[in-house]
């Protein structure tokens, strides 16, 4: 188990940067989570550490040793694909104990090593087995315990439950943070799903075009996103913006939407009067009241259970509304909602949040 | 009612011959194509090694039961050919697959120009065997070829004699013209059997700790393994029927030295016109290669199973 510090680490591929900068500090034992959408180079920064891609400028530290040259193998991390990528022509417990006989570990090393591992994911029955004629969820616990036998210092992890249902998903996910609690190993864990990034993190890391959006834990994000993308990508359904003008006249403070209505807003300082601004507010903190200030006309509405997602449009903006009422499954043409002054999320034009 | 009751009982026995014989018509037309081009010739030239046929004799013809595998048995130059074929095929199959096998895993790497170079490497198998033959003579050829002359520059020779008049050497002359030539068989096809090989194998094998021999011995070669089994299979089968380089390039000799089985059923045949003895000659040929066919296909059953 091990730190890693990244400092100010750019890639590009050719003449096309797809890092920008990163600076990220892991603790010992910490679960972090890089989250953001395709393209954001979460993969790439991972497979950095990994010593799978070449740095272009910057320090990769592992346990305060500069490991930018090192090769993958001297680097004392293990990492799960989100392929598996398991050897297919040998038995799970040959794949697991791989890294070990590569390494020349005694017999009776390995063989507690991979029991060890298998007991704690599973896996005895199936140790004989080859990867083909094992399911996706086996696989995954076999790469699993690839990884975990050699102990190593930290766990890398790309998107490993990509490639399982629904159903499975929610399962090894659960699995992963317990295994994570028993061991308490340093981890990395890149995924594009937030409900993995929120679940699973100790700190998420949210990326967007090469760029750390924001770094805290699940909540803070969820409470407090830096800016608007973190916003918008934090949170399902995704958070209701409305664009316009930030007044203030004398003690308070509206928005005023670009068709002339205004909401009023708790005034901040530093923001200057008639600047553009955003403001947000999550579907599920939107209150449906029969005496709400605002008037929203209903256009679809889509029951998932758990709740309602209700489609609505405020002022000619579309927005949507979370509600657990099972009334509102039929409302009427029109319903009446209040934002909570508390709730509101208000950004400046260039997306920074401001308290 | 008795027209209907006749026609109720003829209808359902013409539909039962029309459908009894509509798939036998559906095919007929392919499997009397495939018997009278593939069945019929092959017959035809089975019953030649049990009969006497020679072109120039005008009262052969007969049939002499075993009297071709009796005189087989016992022909010394058969065996050669037979010991020769071993040769060229061992030596050729072995440098073909060996070079074919680096080329191929230096293609894999993505370098600049590569496109190029895998048109270029490819040329060979374009160039008809012939040509390729004569080619090779040719370099061979002291007079006209420049490879005498380096090999003597670089003392591998003692003088810049050409070496497919050497009785020693000369198998060495088509078998080289023959590596030349097959190359881009094995490179095409270990090339494809590569880049089927998923990257992530390799890169999780790099992180557990494996140097590049055995990420090879690990990874490449177990996914290469059913490719090299069937190509390396359909090589021997092709190359220890394939004459044209011998045939162009030394034409048997010296003094038989470069004889094959294939070579030799061509000269029996078409030097000596003797189809008869050709026959059977092929037929002893054909039995060994199916022998062999055999082997491989039940070993890389096993070897599949097993895996």
């Amino acid at each position: 188990m091990a730190s890693i510090d990244i400092q100010s680490i750019r890639k590009s591929f050719g003449a096309f940067p797809v890092l920008h900068g990163v600076d990220l500090t892991i603790r010992d034992g910490e679960f972090i989570v890089l989250v953001g959408p395709s393209g954001c180079g979460k993969s790439t920064l991972l497979r950095m550490i990994a010593g799978l891609e070449d740095v272009t400028s910057g320090d990769i530290r592992i346990d305060g040793k500069r490991v930018n040259d090192l090769a993958p193998k001297d680097r004392d991390i293990a990492m799960v694909f989100q392929s598996y990528a398991l050897y297919p022509h040998m038995s799970v417990a040959d794949n697991m104990s791989y890294s070990l006989r590569l390494r020349r570990s005694t017999k009776e090393k390995i063989a507690s090593a991979v029991g060890g591992a298998a007991a704690k994911l599973g896996l005895e029955p199936l140790l004989e087995r080859r990867p083909k004629a094992l399911s996706g969820g086996q696989r995954q616990r076999v790469a699993m315990g690839r990884a975990i036998v050699r102990q190593p210092k930290a766990f890398l992890f790309d998107e490993p439950l990509s490639n399982l249902d629904a159903r499975l998903r929610e399962q090894m996910r659960a699995e992963i943070k317990k295994l994570h609690g028993d061991l308490r190993a340093t981890s990395i864990y890149v995924t594009h799903d937030q409900i993995e990034a929120m679940t699973l993190a100790d700190r998420i890391v949210a990326m967007h075009g090469g760029i750390v959006q924001q770094v805290g834990s699940p909540l803070e994000l969820y409470d407090r996103p830096a800016n608007l993308f973190v916003a918008g990508f934090i949170g399902s359904p995704g958070m209701n913006f409305f664009e316009g003008r930030y007044l203030v006249s004398g003690d308070h403070a509206d928005l005023r939407l670009p068709n002339g209505t205004t909401m009023p807003v708790r005034k901040r300082d530093g923001v200057e009067s008639g600047s553009a601004a955003t403001l947000g507010i999550r579907p599920e903190h939107v209150i449906l009241a029969d005496n709400g200030a605002l008037e929203a006309k209903v256009d679809l509405i889509e029951p998932t259970g758990f709740g309602i997602i209700m489609h609505v449009t405020i002022h000619g903006i579309p927005m949507k509304i979370f509600s657990q009422d099972r009334r509102m499954l039929k409302p009427g043409p029109t319903i009446r909602v209040d934002l909570p002054q508390d709730k509101l999320h208000l950004f400046e034009s260039d997306g920074k949040r401001v308290d | 009612m008795t027209i209907v009751a006749h026609q109720k009982a003829a209808k359902p026995l013409r539909k039962r011959i029309a459908d009894a014989s509509e798939p036998y018509l559906y095919s007929a037309p392919a499997l009397i194509l495939i018997v009278t081009v593939m069945l019929v010739p092959l017959v035809l030239g089975i019953s030649y090694a049990f009969r006497d046929i020679q072109l120039l004799n005008p009262f052969s013809g007969g049939f002499i039961g075993l009297d071709h595998f009796r005189a087989l048995s016992e022909d010394q130059a058969f065996f050669r050919a037979l010991r020769n074929t071993l040769w060229w095929t061992g030596a050729s199959v072995f440098l073909q697959f060996f070079f074919g096998l680096i080329l191929a895993l230096l293609l894999d790497k993505p370098f600049a120009g590569r496109g190029l170079a895998q048109a270029l490497v490819f040329l060979p198998w374009a160039v008809p065997s012939f040509l390729a033959g004569l080619n090779w003579a040719w370099l061979f050829n002291p007079v006209i070829g420049p490879l005498p002359h380096w090999m003597y520059a670089l003392g591998i020779m003692d003088a810049p004699n050409n070496i497919l008049s050497d009785p020693h050497l000369a198998m060495w002359g088509p078998i080289v013209a023959n590596v030349w030539w097959g190359i881009p068989f094995f490179a095409i096809t270990l090339l494809a059997a590569l880049q089927a090989i998923p990257r992530d194998l390799y890169e999780a094998a790099s992180i557990d700790g494996a140097g590049p021999v055995q990420r090879f011995l690990s990874i490449t070669l177990p996914f290469l393994a059913p490719t090299i089994a069937i190509t390396i299979l359909l090589r021997t089968v092709w190359i220890s029927n394939f004459a044209d380089l011998i045939v162009v390039m030394t034409n048997g000799g010296p003094a038989d030295r470069t004889q094959i089985v294939a070579s030799y059923i061509f000269t029996q045949a078409f030097k000596r016109l003797d189809f008869g003895y050709a026959s059977a000659i092929a037929l002893v040929l054909l039995v060994l290669l199916l022998a062999y066919s055999m082997l491989i296909v039940v070993l890389r059953q096993t070897l599949l199973n097993k895996g």
